[in-house]
């Protein structure tokens, strides 16, 4: 701070200049570590994208390949097809539940045992939760074997548990959970006086819904879906678990060629992070748009 | 409400309940036939006995202290003095905590890998930069957490009341500031752990020896004594959340974590 | 004619009961009040007339239609919600045609009487903001505007200032009135305010622990309480114990100092034992030469409460209140100084056990 400076403010009126600094000194082992850890190998992959891998110039080169090598564009295809399905779906469903519970009527201590369950099951991702299906749902897993004892096995119809759509009842595992999480306080920020104003000024409860509720919660529910896609796009451990690596999903392909250049191409490989990077930053942005929107109401 | 909406509700609770239950069910049946023909424990008993796996999950459970202590250092002072003394950084915080959310954890080993496996920064191979890892990938959870527990009790005005009374700035961060975001911390922790104990990409991209790799190999190998880690994964889980459930009761805020 | 009525309607929550016997018949155009402290049901009664609660027992009738069981979306009853209600995704205008669009009218009838209400409430440029963008006192008048378009048989307001800053509060009640008198509406009004209910009904009906105290003007529960609980509810009483002296001379006694009531004490014997009140503002230091109730006492403490100066003084061991208009050339006696006051034999009252 110059003289000039100090001679324009009120003595006293802020924290000294010495004492700012202090703070800044506190808060670099933070940035510091943030930008080692994080930012920095996180740019790498941007750089990259866009770096020649032979002669280290810039090029598009990396990223117009993307959208030329059917193997990654189906890799992108099957992530959102499965992240679409299971957001829609466990959106869906986790939105249900949690009204259930919160507004349906059911005795108080199912809201939270539903909501620790939820915790826990969120987190329950990865390689124990694959072995769990498998041990539910493969060709000798206990549903299956109680389904064929009742004389219809799933197996001799086209289901698979290690294909697209066995990986999607998995993955509705941790995310309907999810959105039961995110969803609760929105459930709970929707005030029953509107369900009351509503029937007093003559609606019937399906034009509740239709007018003041589904609107109120519109946003929140969409809001929360987006996520959930960001959450499925971005999963990889129980895929892997799951199918050995053998379905083609983008986070699979790139766990491949970090093991050894299965691409054959390190810059195309940085290209393929970078456009899941691109994905989830879009779902968050959405999100948090979305999310903004809410609070406005439902303060 | 009406009776109707009643039995809707029971309805969807029970599917909820079954999905929830079921897996669970069938693992822990499966876990339990190791013996031919009789229900038994010896899977469980087979997995405490094999020293791999005691050695792994020792491994998984320093990690996830190790890592839990370095985000307690980094973040705690970082986010009290973001609050108090520099809150033109506050922004640029909240967007580096969301990062972890916003690349996925694949994508951020494929660049941690292949930025710290060339000279200069040849440190792949070292804990250190597994520990970094964890930490960087349980800080949306961390930080967050113990964020909150610091809006929650109102910093500025205890920090005030406390240097009103005399107090200096580390009887301020241990009398006053700890005590009252201990649930937060305690939160953050347990979840830290859940994260940590159960996370599969760091540990196997970086060859370092942890619980899910180790789980993942066992299950191409042998099929009982997966069945019971996967049972003990959950009680886990189940216990670190039951534990933040416990400690947080009266704050009330539901985790919301990662790592799939 | 009688418009509303509610016959012998009770009320029971799980065992508990929350209204009692509740009769009351109101009649069209007539501002009511139902007054008491939180838990005396009051809001249940509301409830009850708008359909979200049905009584255990007992009739709710509007123009000798009995409503008791109908749902609340089928009644034709405007209610005005303490916390506004009104629907955050809608615009102003939205919110106040909310029920003409249930009801399927026309867009160009919605809309000329979304404008006609805007009107009434002196809102006419806010029709396309949103609730959120609006002041408390702002909304709680769209919540009104809202709850009349529908032209409801009867208006109901649950607390509807309460959440309101005191300025707002008084401009606002008497906007309520005003509005209410214009259309000529019935309206029931729910508060534990006691001057609000004083300054805007028709009649209060005091309630407490689920029942009636008492039903009556505001100038008559304010003047003649006839319970001890309307007397210490409604505005500042001085009450205390007394013993009847002669019940055919209307005389009492209170720690030795004789008084004289106007009230009836024929089914009284010399020696009962009964509870006086006094209003403050009742009592004078003595001016000219009287006879009855003249009090001897001690200034403990004066109070300036704006207009009004209080002055907390000691009648025998019984401590007392006076109040007395505050004006720049008031000559008060000081603290511990001995006085002489009086009142008139029409201030003391009697109460009801």
């Amino acid at each position: 701070m110059t003289a000039l400076d100090e001679k324009r403010d009120a003595p006293l009126a802020r924290p000294a200049p010495h004492k700012m600094s202090w703070a800044w000194l506190g808060v670099m082992p933070f940035f510091l570590f943030a930008f080692l850890f994080l930012i920095y190998p996180s740019s790498t992959i941007v750089v990259r994208s866009f770096q020649d891998s032979v002669t280290h110039g810039f090029t598009l080169k990396n990223i117009l390949a993307l959208f030329d090598n059917h193997y990654i564009l189906g890799a992108y295809w099957i992530s959102i097809e499965i992240s679409l399905l299971t957001s829609v779906g466990g959106g869906i469903f986790g939105f249900l539940l949690a009204y259930a519970a919160i507004r349906g009527g059911l005795p108080s201590f199912m809201r939270s045992s539903l909501m620790t369950f939820c915790g826990v099951a969120s987190n329950f991702a990865g390689v124990p939760l694959a072995f769990a299906f498998i041990a539910l749902l493969s060709p000798t897993g206990l549903l299956i074997s109680w389904l064929r004892a009742l004389g219809y096995n799933p197996y001799f119809h086209g289901f698979t548990l290690y294909t697209f759509w066995g990986l999607s009842i998995v993955y509705m595992y941790f995310q309907f959970p999810l959105m039961v999480l995110i969803i609760a306080p929105a459930i709970d920020g929707l005030r029953r006086e509107w369900l009351e104003a509503s029937e007093n000024l003559g609606a019937s409860s399906f034009q509740y819904w239709r007018y003041v509720a589904l609107p109120i919660l519109l946003p929140s529910i969409m809001g929360t879906m987006i996520l959930l896609f960001g959450n499925s796009f971005g999963a990889f451990a129980t895929a892997q678990a799951l199918t050995g690596g053998q379905i083609n999903l983008v986070t699979i392909v790139i766990g491949s060629q970090l093991r050894g250049d299965a691409l054959g191409d390190p810059g195309l490989g940085y290209a393929m992070a970078l456009g899941m990077v691109v994905v989830m930053a879009l779902a968050i942005t959405g999100y948090t748009v979305l999310q903004r929107r809410t609070e406005r109401w439902l303060r | 409400m009406r009776r109707g909406n009643r039995i809707w509700s029971w309805i969807v609770m029970i599917i909820g309940i079954l999905y929830f239950f079921l897996p669970l069910l069938a693992t822990f049946i499966f876990s339990l036939k190791a013996k031919l023909g009789v229900l038994s424990f010896q899977a469980y008993a087979n997995v405490f006995h094999d020293p791999a796996f005691v050695y792994n999950f020792s491994y998984s459970v320093l990690w996830a202290i190790s890592t839990i202590v370095v985000g307690i250092l980094l973040f705690v002072p970082t986010a009290y003095l973001i609050r108090l003394r520099v809150p033109k950084l506050r922004s640029a915080v909240e967007f580096i905590t969301l990062l972890p959310f916003v690349i996925p954890a694949i994508v951020f080993v494929f660049g941690l890998v292949r930025t710290f496996s060339h000279p200069p920064l040849l440190i792949v191979n070292s804990p250190a930069l597994l520990i970094a890892g964890y930490t960087v990938l349980s800080m949306p959870y961390m930080y967050r957490s113990i964020d909150t527990g610091l809006r929650s009790i109102d910093v500025r005005t205890l920090t005030e009341a406390a240097q009103s009374l005399g107090a200096g700035w580390g009887s301020i961060l241990f009398d006053i500031i700890l005590p009252n975001i201990r649930v937060a911390i305690l939160s953050g922790a347990f979840l830290s752990f859940a994260i940590v104990i159960g996370e599969y990409i760091l540990a196997q991209y970086l060859a370092k020896p942890a619980f899910a790799p180790y789980m993942a190999y066992q299950i191409q190998q042998k099929a009982y004594e997966p069945a019971a880690m996967a049972i003990i994964s959950f009680a886990l889980t189940w216990a670190a959340m039951g534990i933040i459930a416990l400690v947080g009761r009266g704050n009330g805020q539901a985790q919301v974590g990662g790592g799939h | 004619m009688t418009h509303l009525t509610l016959s012998n309607i009770c009320k029971q929550f799980a065992g508990t009961t929350a209204v009692e016997d509740f009769n009351l018949e109101v009649e069209k155009g007539e501002f009511v009040s139902f007054l008491g402290p939180s838990g005396c049901g009051k809001t249940t009664t509301l409830r009850m007339i708008a359909g979200f609660e049905v009584p255990t027992t007992g009739k709710v009738t509007i123009d000798d239609t009995d409503i008791t069981y109908q749902a609340p979306n089928q009644r034709n009853v405007g209610m005005v919600f303490q916390a506004y209600a009104l629907f955050p995704n809608m615009t102003v205008a939205q919110n106040i045609g909310y029920g003409l669009r249930i009801r399927k009218e026309s867009k160009t009838a919605i809309k000329e009487r979304v404008t006609e209400m805007l009107a009434l409430i002196h809102l006419e440029k806010k029709g396309n903001s949103y609730p959120h963008q609006l002041s408390g006192g702002q909304q709680q008048r769209v919540a009104l505007a809202r709850a009349l378009a529908i032209r409801p048989q009867v208006l109901l307001l649950d607390e509807p200032l309460s959440a309101l800053d005191a300025k707002i509060r008084v401009s606002l009640r008497a906007e309520i009135r005003a509005i209410q008198k214009k259309l000529g509406i019935t309206a029931i009004y729910v508060t534990h305010d006691q001057e609000e209910a004083l300054s805007i009904s028709d009649r209060i009906v005091v309630m407490y622990e689920g029942r009636i105290e008492q039903v009556g003007t505001p100038f008559e529960i304010y003047n003649f309480p006839q319970t001890a609980f309307v007397a210490s509810f409604v505005g500042t009483l001085n009450t205390a114990p007394a013993e009847v002296v002669d019940p055919a001379k209307h005389l009492l006694k209170i720690d030795g100092v004789q008084l004289e009531s106007a009230e009836m004490l024929e089914d009284k014997h010399a020696g009962d034992k009964v509870t006086i009140a006094i209003r403050p503002e009742r009592f004078n230091f003595i001016a000219q030469e009287r006879k009855a109730n003249i009090l001897d006492c001690q200034i403990e403490n004066i109070t300036f409460l704006g207009s009004v100066v209080r002055i907390q003084l000691l009648i025998g061991s019984n401590r007392f209140y006076m109040d007395t208009f505050n004006n720049p050339f008031l000559e008060l006696p000081k603290i511990g100084d001995k006085a002489q006051i009086t009142c008139s034999r029409e201030a003391v009252l009697v109460l009801k056990a």
